[in-house]
């Protein structure tokens, strides 16, 4: 999410952990050695949330963007058969050969269970891997262990990792799963945040653009009809355009004259609904 | 309604508790929610609820329609056809068009304090069991947002903001949602020709082979599913449901390569129709246990009519169709036919057990509701083995 890291590297991570409440469930949920879902649509900064953890903690951060092919193990460790053949054949490498540990390679999960200090794991995504991935894995995070069968060893997390999993799914994950985790929702920014973060993205934007365009931002996005709602990266892009397009006139805008809507309306039937909405705008 | 907590969370929450962590009220209302309640869409629910118990508030009745949401309904419709709304208001759209959305809901609410008698069922915008569009369900989550963004305030008047009432509604069923439901409704077999290189098998024999190194070729996987799709696209009682239906079509045909999509009105009696019109293709019901019964037979449809057309052996509206049967051995038939069967019903599930022809039917097909929930269930019950 190139939109909220972006922000992170203008106005730091104390923006966000500004919000009281969601400082507090973090605690909690550290406290209590769980797991913290962190759900919400596209574009309301659950990813960045974590490096702002991150950095407010000072801890070392993990990332895991699951993919939806990936298998557990995967995220474990990974036995590098490959070098093992290569350095049996032609043996140019200094490992031993005959040490099978030598070839084992953490994956997210395992580094952070191996880390020297204690970590945040991020899991990003949840939603994109099956269900039976998603409950071994709060299987293995809830025991804090797993084995490596190739070399009969059992992987014990030092210090527990402060766990934090995104998902942007709109329905809800399994029972088993949400069980273990504690729960909050990013809801969307408000119109006041929303006009901050724009004014991170274009800081030379002139006031009246920036109101103008925030406001219909928000009527476009009220309109129900629409299947997929712009988010924060749509509204970064189509002011872009604005800016950049040099017949455009914000009186145009607060006309109700909106230009660009494909920028913001990516599916043909939900521009056919913007399109027919858009002109009986009055701001 | 309530709100499902787990045993294991109230404890968690205990835990808390007696650890100290939680000191406030404030403190209270945050940890609550984040331990007990497990999705967005009861958040709403948990503030009234916290709200009332700790302020009293009057928890609002569940059955009737929130006015703040009437409102918005009414901002929405006023957005859409400035013309009716004026009509409705007793303002000429001129001075409408002048009103700020706030002025309009004021206005709004204003008359509705003046109206003294109760305003359900025929009326135009609000009312509880009125026809208008704009009704009280259908909002998406996430919609345009009453209140705001809340800071520095106690837990309480946090609760009492009730900022996630926007996301306490049922969700739409969008296609896409379809799709990720669907997505699971797959048969893949190996055919074609050994072209794909297995890299876990090769390394795994040249590893046995001692590096003498042996690559291994598979078939490709393709999805060799069948679906028949069964669809009542008749008579007025399935018309309240045809968007789903039709995004339901719409994505079956893109996805299923071999998809056979049939018609029928109400229930099933000695045809099947293969155009929408049914009247020019007719298939014979018999004719079905000629096809391979693994096939997937998928039926859509309200399962709701009179008794008699499903019992009776002349239960069927069409001249055509005398065969004598009645139509709940066709179904028996078809169910015996293919192991791997349901029927989708577009309507709530809770409404299934009022109407008796649903009752039937359910003996006869597994039923499923078209919802996320209900669609997974499908699917999973479509791709078990026996």
């Amino acid at each position: 999410m190139n939109v909220e890291e972006d922000r992170r590297a203008f106005s730091g991570a104390s923006q966000y952990v500004l919000d009281n409440e969601l400082a507090k469930i973090v605690n909690i949920s550290m406290s209590l050695e769980m797991p913290l879902l962190l759900k919400g649509e596209p574009g309301t900064g659950k990813t960045m949330l974590a490096y702002a953890i991150a950095e407010t903690l000072t801890m070392p951060l993990i990332v895991l963007n699951v993919k939806s092919s990936m298998k557990l193990i995967d995220t474990l460790y990974h036995y590098d058969t490959l070098t093992r053949l290569n350095d049996s054949r032609f043996g140019d490498s200094k490992r031993d050969v005959r040490n099978i540990e030598n070839y084992i390679k953490m994956g997210k999960i395992g580094q952070s269970f191996v880390a020297k200090e204690r970590t945040i794991l991020l899991i990003d995504e949840i939603d994109k891997a099956d269900t039976d991935f998603q409950d071994d894995m709060l299987d293995v995070l809830d025991q804090m262990e797993f084995d490596i069968l190739e070399i009969d060893k059992t992987i014990k997390a030092k210090d527990r990792p402060v766990i934090i999993i995104t998902s942007n799914a709109k329905k809800d994950l399994s029972d088993p799963f949400l069980g273990r985790c504690n729960f909050h929702h990013i809801a969307f920014p408000e119109p006041d945040m929303m006009r901050e973060i724009v004014q991170v993205h274009f800081p030379n934007i002139s006031q009246d653009l920036l109101e103008a365009s925030v406001n219909t931002f928000y009527r476009l996005r009220g309109f129900n009809e629409v299947e997929k709602k712009p988010a924060t990266r749509e509204l970064i892009n189509w002011v872009r355009a604005l800016r950049a397009d040099p017949d455009f006139k914000v009186k145009n805008l607060i006309k109700g004259d909106i230009p660009y809507l494909g920028i913001l309306f990516k599916k043909s039937p939900d521009y056919a609904v913007a399109q027919k909405h858009a002109s009986r705008f009055r701001l | 309604m309530g709100i499902p907590v787990s045993p294991t969370s109230f404890l968690r929450l205990q835990e808390a508790l007696s650890k100290g962590l939680i000191n406030s009220v404030d403190d209270f209302y945050i940890s609550a929610r984040s331990i007990l309640v497990k999705s967005e869409r009861y958040f709403d629910l948990f503030d009234q609820v916290f709200a009332h118990y700790f302020k009293g508030i009057e928890l609002s009745d569940p059955s009737g329609v929130d006015l703040a949401e009437a409102a918005r309904a009414l901002l929405d419709s006023w957005l859409r056809d400035p013309q009716a709304i004026a009509d409705a208001l007793g303002i000429d759209e001129e001075s409408l068009s002048k009103m700020s959305p706030e002025e309009l809901i004021n206005y709004f609410l204003e008359r509705l304090k003046e109206q003294t008698e109760a305003h359900h069922g025929g009326s135009k915008w609000i009312g509880t069991g009125g026809t208008s569009p704009v009704g009280h369900s259908g909002y998406h989550p996430g919609g345009m947002r009453v209140g705001g963004r809340s800071r520095n305030k106690s837990a309480v008047k946090v609760a009492m903001d009730r900022r996630y009432r926007d996301y306490s509604q049922q969700i739409l069923l969008t296609r896409h949602h379809m799709g990720e439901a669907l997505k699971r409704l797959r048969n893949m077999v190996p055919s074609g020709p050994k072209d794909r290189v297995n890299i876990d098998e090769s390394i795994y024999r040249t590893m046995r082979n001692g590096g003498e190194i042996e690559i291994i070729f598979d078939r490709s996987l393709r999805d060799r599913l069948k679906i028949i799709l069964a669809i009542d696209n008749g008579g007025w009682s399935m018309d309240p449901y045809i968007d789903v239906i039709q995004s339901l079509f719409d994505y079956a045909r893109s996805q299923f390569k071999d998809l056979k999509i049939f018609f029928f009105h109400n229930t099933i009696y000695d045809y099947l129709w293969a155009d929408p019109q049914r009247r020019s293709k007719p298939h014979s019901v018999d004719e079905f246990i000629k096809i391979d019964p693994e096939t997937r037979f998928i039926i859509v449809g309200d399962a709701s009519m009179a008794p008699y057309e499903i019992m009776a052996t002349d239960g069927s509206i069409h001249i055509e169709e005398r065969s004598g049967r009645p139509s709940i051995e066709r179904l028996q038939l078809l169910s015996r036919t293919f192991r791997h069967s349901a029927w989708l019903n577009p309507k709530p599930s809770d409404e299934w057990p009022y109407t008796r022809t649903v009752n039937v039917i359910r003996q006869i097909f597994p039923m499923f509701e078209i919802t996320l929930d209900g669609l997974e269930k499908m699917v999973a019950h479509l791709m078990s083995k026996n």
